[in-house]
């Protein structure tokens, strides 16, 4: 197999890799800034140079000359190279700044150059604390500055697009967000304008930067010159902790981190799973999260002559069973949600059996036109699939209204969903019979009908599976306390933070933002137990266990194999 | 010494023939060039069996042209690493960028000898089965570019350009380029992005443009002048070309000589002149009869010259490197005694300032500071350790880049400080730690 060696360190190599991401794969650190794994390389940063030989052959033989020793002789190129355009070769010698301080010095060198006409904004720039430039120039930079000039100016606070701002003094010109637009996202709506520096990234004119991928430029900024519109000035990095799950504005699953400060998600960014989503996250997908924060119901509520009156969690399961104890369970509707995990939706499956009614229906949310066959979805339900593979299928809206007329409707029992502004129902043909809802936010049109309401946690509070539409199942983490007591939550929360100081639990004092609400797993069981059958599941670890033994089209998507990035099921054919 | 051979060959110029720009009036026309001889090496190539396109190649490579853009590469050499002909299409890239400042030899060939630059680009597709020449011309030569497009279409109507050159089934097109105003697109590989209609920045090699160039295909760039002598190479031979001026650096070569002399201007000579000879029997001598200071030899990034440097020295890359500079373009700059090499060097670094295109960070960032710190010292407000500081970012900045910009930025400021050093630290404010009688008056002793 061929070598390379590195700091005098040999490893084995396959394929064709580049230095660059043949070091950081091997834990080898190298400073870097306008490479990028899923771009192409223009290697203008010049941060990672590094001394590169090669070994010498004989013209005459082709053997290779060795030294007295008889090891190789290495031959070293007389510039330092680029490691990050430079490909693997058998036999190839590698001296980082851990061995050669001409490279530790070309690299301070060059960090000097950045900084000269750099702001030097920290304490008031969004990227500082994980920002390449901040890190790389601590490590690797040198003491102070030698620059005793004017630095440039360039425009500040540019607004490109809706979702994104320029600084283009902090621009170190990498040509990252550029590339982007050009390579990956196709838009081509960003170029660098102006020359040598001057430089820096703008729209052409009279044009916007408002492709719906806009935001991934912030991410891949390696310096504070992109923000984003809704997340600047909000938190400091290191005041979050960030939660690994996956984001649910559509059917693809997209993998997110959470980032969450005194109980309230600040912003969304993507995790990479080279199977789902890579590097990247639509915009749709980042700002989706205003409804975990905003708009959300206090506790359980029943219906009484005087509307909706707040009571508690025990009260609200008796009514809800009582009402459906009273009606024929033939005559009552489930309704499961696309929105809602796979063990709410088998639980309310279960639940429907157990009463001896029809297996629940869901009611799809497509919106024709909305997908790009990339990461954005023209169903606009995160778990359709897994509704489907649990045997609920799509709501017959004809046969509903049907039954409607005919007086067999005597319930609607709802999960997650708003069957009056789905269109299902209007309000007023539910004001006459029970409804159960288990609901997300108070704009709710169904709300306004129910009889029975149980606050819903949403995906940012709960554990549970979803499957995207191409049929992978991924689990989602709570990344938000809800009121209450829930040790199968509190033991799943992300405690990540970036200074990885504080304790796991000091940032959710602020009890105002805590929700008086509860996961489908915990507040489905109440209300089953009270009609005599009672759930024997510790938690939705054991739920998805038993989903994964009996449903066949769930086979092996149990927590454990799922882990970060989820578990590819086998196909089922035509579906949504 | 090879440097010596040149000399010796060179020592006959007063008797030279010019041939790139012979002494024929209207020599522009089509009609004129060709009563003077003109296409016959197209022709000869094209219809004679002997000249296969790997004949053609081989006789290049033998008669020693080297490139006459600045780098010197041997033309034969860069052309035979051309793949081997297949199903994709490949181009010639006539560079005509000509925007190293003390350049401006291009400009005379394709005013007064047009069809020399065209014959040659032709023989040179056919010699590399190309059947698409991109001629770059430097957008700012807006009169230029229309002659040359007026020269070109008489030769698509008479045939020699386009479909079926001189019915010999032979095709190949030329397209002429507006360059887009600014000095990196002369860079060979951000003249082909500048030619795909995208920003010019240069591209980093490997893969070279022989293998990977314009829109991804097999492609050479040469420049103007280069392609000017295939013509008389495939005249005259090989033989009588390797003839001519400097053994290893052969050639006729348009000086174009400015600055402090009687007689500026271009003028055709061969290689291996003593820049000596160019100064005060080509060009008359120094203005004003006033002594010589120092010489860039090839424009302005290649390394200035004291005049007690140049005593011997003749204008070919062999002898320009053993004195300490190159031969680049041949576009020389003489500077008398009285000139300030301070503020000279201050207007080379805010050239290399405002034309570094801000692709990699040290060319960007240096570039810049180069300027400032020329500027302080010009100003009379430069400190001496300023002049460490200047040599030190050539350091940073040197061999460090994606395209030689940066070295071409850095070179002037080492070697102009190294070799005047005195001058600029006569510039800089006083020390704060005098030393002998002869301490200013207003510096401070340390205490």
């Amino acid at each position: 197999m061929p070598q390379v060696t590195i700091d005098g360190q040999v490893y084995d190599f396959e394929g064709g890799s580049k230095l660059l991401q043949f070091c950081l794969d091997h834990g080898l650190e190298l400073p870097h800034f306008c490479y990028h794994p899923a771009l192409s390389i223009p290697a203008n940063c010049r941060q990672c140079l590094v001394e590169v030989g090669m070994p010498v052959k004989d013209r005459q033989t082709g053997e290779l000359k060795r030294n007295e020793d008889g090891s190789p002789v290495i031959q070293f190129f007389p510039k330092l190279q680029t490691s990050c355009s430079v490909d693997l070769a058998d036999g190839m010698v590698v001296k980082t700044h851990r061995t050669s301080d001409l490279v530790a010095r070309a690299q301070e060198d060059n960090l000097e150059f950045l900084l000269i006409n750099h702001p030097l904004d920290c304490p008031i720039c969004d990227q500082a604390g994980h920002c390449p430039l901040q890190i790389q120039a601590y490590k690797y930079g040198p003491e102070g500055s030698r620059f005793e000039f004017r630095k440039v100016h360039k425009p500040k606070r540019v607004r490109l697009g809706p979702r994104v701002m320029l600084d283009a003094e902090r621009c170190i010109n990498c040509t990252r967000c550029t590339r982007f637009t050009d390579e990956v996202s196709k838009s081509h709506q960003l170029t660098i304008i102006s020359r040598g520096v001057k430089n820096y990234p703008m729209t052409p004119p009279n044009t916007e930067f408002d492709e719906p991928y806009s935001m991934n430029v912030v991410d891949i900024c390696p310096v504070g010159a992109l923000t984003a519109v809704d997340a600047r000035f909000k938190a400091r990095i290191w005041e979050m902790s960030s939660t690994p799950s996956i984001t649910t504005a559509n059917a693809k699953g997209s993998n997110c981190f959470y980032w969450v400060r005194d109980n309230l998600v600040m912003k969304v960014t993507p995790r990479t799973n080279m199977a789902v989503n890579e590097f990247w996250l639509p915009d749709e997908d980042r700002l989706d999260y205003h409804r975990f924060n905003d708009d959300r119901p206090e506790g359980p509520q029943v219906r009484t002559d005087a509307g909706l009156v707040p009571v508690s969690w025990e009260q609200a399961y008796d009514r809800a069973a009582a009402l459906l104890q009273g009606v024929d369970p033939a005559r009552v509707l489930f309704l499961g949600s696309a929105y809602a995990t796979v063990e709410d939706n088998y639980l309310l499956a279960q639940l429907a059996q157990a009463l001896g009614a029809e297996a629940p229906r869901y009611i799809p949310h497509v919106e024709p036109g909305h997908g790009d066959g990339w990461l954005r979805t023209d169903d606009r339900t995160p778990n359709a699939q897994g509704c489907e593979r649990l045997g609920i299928l799509p709501v017959d809206e004809a046969l509903v209204q049907a039954r409607l007329a005919d007086g067999e409707i005597a319930a609607v029992y709802v999960l997650e969903d708003d069957p009056v502004a789905a269109g299902l129902f209007t309000a007023a043909q539910l004001a006459d019979i029970p409804v159960v809802l288990h609901h997300y936010n108070t704009t709710n049109q169904t709300l306004a009908a129910a009889d029975v309401a149980l606050p819903a946690a949403t995906v940012v509070e709960t554990i549970g599976t979803y499957v995207n539409c191409d049929g992978r199942a991924q689990r989602v983490r709570p990344a938000k306390a809800i009121r209450g007591v829930n040790r199968t939550l509190m033991m799943e929360m992300g405690k990540t933070r970036a200074d990885q100081h504080g304790t796991p639990f000091d940032r959710w004092y602020n009890e105002a933002h805590q929700v008086d609400c509860k996961p489908g797993w915990e507040s489905l069981p109440g209300v089953a137990e009270r009609l005599g059958h009672a759930f024997r599941f510790k938690g939705p670890k054991q739920i998805m266990q038993q989903v994964a033994e009996r449903v066949p089209a769930f086979a092996g998507a149990t927590y454990e194999a799922m882990g970060l990035t989820g578990v590819q099921l086998a196909d089922i054919g035509e579906t949504v | 010494m090879e440097a010596n051979n040149g000399q010796t060959k060179a020592g006959d110029w007063r008797t030279y023939q010019r041939v790139l720009l012979p002494p024929v009036k209207d020599l522009h026309r089509l009609d004129v060039y060709e009563q003077h001889g003109g296409y016959t090496a197209l022709r000869t190539v094209l219809t004679d069996a002997r000249w296969e396109p790997k004949a053609v190649t081989e006789e290049v490579k033998a008669s020693g042209l080297r490139g006459r853009g600045g780098a010197g590469f041997s033309t034969g050499l860069k052309w035979s690493f051309m793949p081997p002909v297949d199903d994709r299409p490949r181009y010639l890239c006539c560079n005509g960028d000509e925007s190293e400042p003390g350049t401006f030899k291009d400009r005379q060939l394709m005013e007064y000898n047009p069809h020399l630059v065209f014959e040659g680009i032709l023989i040179a597709c056919y010699a590399m089965s190309i059947n698409t020449c991109y001629l770059y011309v430097r957008g700012e030569y807006a009169d230029w570019i229309s002659h040359m497009e007026r020269e070109l279409e008489k030769l698509y109507a008479k045939g020699y350009v386009g479909e079926n050159i001189m019915g010999t089934g032979f095709s190949t097109d030329i397209v002429i380029h507006k360059g887009a105003g600014a000095y990196i697109c002369g860079e060979e590989s951000s003249l082909m992005e500048s030619l795909e209609g995208k920003r010019a920045y240069p591209r980093i090699k490997p893969p070279f443009p022989a293998q990977k160039g314009l829109w991804g295909y097999p492609t050479t760039i040469n420049n103007v002048e280069t392609l000017a002598c295939v013509p008389l190479i495939i005249n005259n031979g090989a033989a009588w070309y390797a003839g001519i001026g400097a053994e290893r650096h052969p050639g006729p070569v348009l000086y174009g000589i400015s600055g402090h002399v009687n007689k500026p201007g271009v003028y055709e000579y061969p290689t291996g002149m003593l820049i000596t000879d160019l100064i005060y029997e080509v060009c008359g001598g120094i203005r004003g009869g006033k002594k010589l200071k120092a010489v860039v030899p090839g424009g302005s990034s290649t390394p200035v010259l004291r005049a007690d440097q140049i005593e011997g020295v003749t204008m070919d890359a062999e002898s320009l490197r053993e004195a300490g500079s190159m031969m680049g373009t041949a576009g020389m700059l003489v500077m008398d005694e009285d000139t300030d090499m301070v503020s000279f060097l201050r207007r080379v670094t805010h050239f290399y300032h405002h034309e570094s295109c801000g692709q990699c960070t040290p060319c960007r960032e240096g570039t810049g500071w180069l300027e400032n710190l020329v500027t302080r010292i010009d100003e009379g407000e430069g400190h001496l350790r300023d002049l460490d500081l200047l040599l030190d970012l050539c350091t940073q900045m040197e061999g460090r880049t994606v395209c030689a910009l940066a070295d071409a930025a850095a070179w002037p400021v080492r070697h102009t400080i190294q070799r005047f050093r005195e001058e600029f630290e006569a510039r800089c404010k006083p020390s704060v730690f005098p030393t002998g009688d002869g301490a200013p008056a207003e510096a401070v002793p340390a205490s």
